[in-house]
């Protein structure tokens, strides 16, 4: 795992800031995050609950828009775009994995992965095709027809893998991938995510865990919605400021 | 994302969940039940209304004559009106404009005989024209000609029924029918006239196929006594054009009131407004079955919403989901809003069917005509596209608008 410099830039974020309401009440789940990543960078985000760390994420992926700073997502300013075009965006340029699968349970495993290829607007033959090939990478080839509830915890985040990478995106945004699943499936995604790193996919992970987090090549801790410190090498719990 | 995927969401999410979405769908059922059910009703009266009416011709102007009370007798009497005459029939035709012909109907009932055989029929004295001027030609054999009126031959033609009875199977024609006093011999058999014989006819037609035809003049020479002198039950007279009817009969009915001195011994049918009324009449149905059938379909769609809305919040996640991945508001919309129209057309096809059998069950048990349209069919499948989209609306938009974060961290 080398570093980083003559890398391209996929993601530049300045003064990030994000603001939900309760009610009337204001809550800053960001407040000025400034972030860059480069393409092929494999970042691991750790931090304590509530942190922003998912809020962070959604920026990241789309899913959201920032109250307030500068996001660009390839150079394109995200702020401008409608729903349109960042539907668009998360369809062609992003895929999620996110801590509880989120896979539909009334489709099967092999319509779950062809979903964001329906949403391309792909052809059926084309979507079989492609869903099959990752499924098959993810060794589900023989759980095709299965539905979600029907498979185990890490077989479900492999199929939420497999849709995650049926679109060939830019960048894997994996929100506590191994959160819910135990030592050794948890070791079996990390292997997968390592592996399509090294194929040369952006990775960007939340996680609680630091072990999960040195896998990554660099480490931003957050806090309060802000980024505290960042490593470059491997840490131990100890250097996290809890 | 075609068309055919979003079918495929909404028959998946139905055959998911099918007693849900067959309740769901019972309120347009019944909606689009009655509207089939009223437009059969209504097609089916229509069109009992319309062989009424080609049965006395359509471009046909009836004069019938009207019995008079005592007094109105005294003074027709007094005045010197002969009721509707031979003189009238010859006139007609030379004051009133547009008329192809005119036919006199004088009519006795009376026994045929033949052999030992006897049938009660109905002898109408008519003249050449008459086939003509109705429309109902003889089907074997031929019509009454001029020289029978001229030389008032002891000639007829005989209603289907009447030949039936008499010859069984063999041929008429050639063969001698009594007819009072008087041998009459068979010149003709007359086509067939489909006659209806259930509740709904809006004119009282008789049954033509008892009818025995003789020559006006003859009916006179052989038939009547001399105190039921020339007048004659009524005059059918034959319009050349469709759009000079009415003028015509306005026309007509200046002239005879001439002719008869004032005296309203006469009254003027025309075929074609008896059908303006009849359809004056099934409005009013049509209005009672419409508001029936529109609150079953509003309840039916108010029914369609509020599960639409109950869908929408359980499905909360797989809405987050499928934003996350890449759905625009509109293809979330285009779902659901598929899926509600999903719902409805299928009630609506559901109800198709049932207001048919709900025709079929009143031609059965009421004797109803009912007829089941094109039109019907398109406009029942149109209706329930209609309920399907405006109650649809509002839960699509709901589930468009959702907002995907909140979306995704809902349980
Ligand atoms: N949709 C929302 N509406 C209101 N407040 C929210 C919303 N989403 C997040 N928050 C608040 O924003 C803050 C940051 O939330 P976020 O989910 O980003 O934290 P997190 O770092 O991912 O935490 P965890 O480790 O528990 O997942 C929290 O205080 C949370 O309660
Ligand atoms: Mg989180």
């Amino acid at each position: 795992m080398s570093h980083a410099t003559n890398r391209e830039c996929l993601i530049e974020a300045v003064g990030l800031e994000r603001t939900y309401y309760r009610g009337e009440t204001p809550v800053k789940a960001l407040r000025g995050v400034d972030i860059q990543i480069e393409k092929g960078e494999f970042m691991a985000i750790m931090g304590p609950s509530g942190s922003g760390k998912s809020t962070m994420m959604n920026l990241l992926g789309c899913l959201d828009k920032p109250t307030a700073g500068q996001y660009r997502f390839d150079g394109v300013e995200i702020n401008k775009l409608d729903d349109m075009e960042l539907s668009r965006f998360r369809n062609r340029r992003v895929g999620f994995i996110f801590q509880s699968f989120n896979l539909i349970n009334q489709l099967t495993v092999m319509e779950n992965v062809e979903l964001p290829l329906m949403y391309a607007g792909i052809t059926r033959e084309e979507r079989r095709e492609r869903a099959r090939k990752l499924l098959d990478n993810v060794k589900l080839s023989h759980r095709l027809d299965h539905f979600p509830n029907e498979l185990s915890g890490g077989e479900n985040q492999r199929v939420a893998a497999a849709r995650a990478l049926v679109v060939n995106p830019d960048i894997i945004l994996a929100d506590e991938p191994t959160g819910n699943l135990d030592t050794k499936t948890g070791e079996e995604i990390m292997n997968l995510i390592a592996g399509l790193h090294e194929q040369g996919v952006t990775i960007v992970l939340v996680t609680h865990d630091v072990w999960v987090a040195n896998w990554a090549e660099r480490i931003i801790q957050m806090k309060d919605g802000k980024i505290l410190q960042e490593f470059r090498e491997k840490i131990t719990a100890d250097m996290l400021q809890l | 994302m075609d068309y055919r995927e979003y079918l495929e969401i909404g028959y998946k999410s139905i055959t998911q969940h099918k007693l849900r979405s067959f309740l769901t769908m019972l309120g347009v059922i019944f909606g689009v039940g009655a509207v089939i059910a009223m437009m059969s009703i209504a097609g089916g009266a229509q069109k009992a209304a319309l062989e009424q009416i080609k049965l006395l011709g359509t471009n046909n102007i009836r004069v019938k004559q009207v019995e008079l009370t005592g007094e109105q007798r005294d003074e027709a009497e007094f005045r010197g009106s002969m009721g509707l005459s031979l003189r009238d029939v010859n006139l007609i035709p030379q004051v009133v404009p547009g008329v192809e012909a005119v036919a006199p109907i004088k009519i006795f009932d009376v026994e045929i005989r033949h052999q030992d055989l006897k049938a009660p029929g109905r002898v109408v004295g008519t003249s050449t024209q008459y086939d003509e001027v109705v429309n109902f030609y003889p089907e074997e054999g031929r019509f009454i000609s001029d020289l029978d009126v001229l030389e008032a031959k002891k000639v007829c033609i005989l209603g289907v029924d009447i030949a039936k009875e008499l010859f069984k199977l063999n041929n008429p024609i050639g063969e001698k029918v009594k007819i009072e006093e008087n041998w009459y011999t068979v010149v003709g058999v007359m086509q067939t006239k489909a006659i209806r014989k259930d509740k709904s006819t809006v004119i009282e037609v008789r049954n033509m196929n008892r009818d025995v035809y003789i020559p006006i003049s003859t009916m006179f020479n052989r038939l009547l006594s001399f105190e039921m002198y020339d007048n004659m039950n009524e005059l059918a007279v034959r319009i050349n054009n469709q759009d000079l009817v009415i003028p015509a009969a306005k026309i007509l009915e200046r002239m005879l009131l001439r002719t008869h001195k004032g005296i309203r011994d006469f009254e003027i049918v025309i075929p074609r407004q008896l059908l303006a009324q009849a359809q004056r009449t099934q409005q009013i149905f049509n209005v009672v079955m419409g508001a029936i059938a529109a609150i079953s379909l509003l309840v039916g769609g108010i029914g369609i919403m509020n599960i639409m809305l109950a869908t929408v919040t359980e499905r909360i996640k797989e809405i987050g989901i499928r934003r996350a991945i890449g759905a625009t508001e509109r293809d979330i919309m285009l779902q659901f809003l598929n899926e509600t129209v999903f719902i409805s057309v299928s009630g609506g096809i559901i109800g198709i069917f049932m207001g048919a059998l709900m025709a079929e069950v009143i031609t059965r048990y009421a004797e109803w005509d009912t007829v089941i349209s094109g039109i019907a069919i398109v406009s029942a499948f149109g209706i329930s596209v209609l309920v399907g989209v405006v109650f649809g609306m509002y839960p699509a938009q709901k589930a468009a608008r959702m907002d995907p974060i909140q979306a995704l961290r809902s349980e």
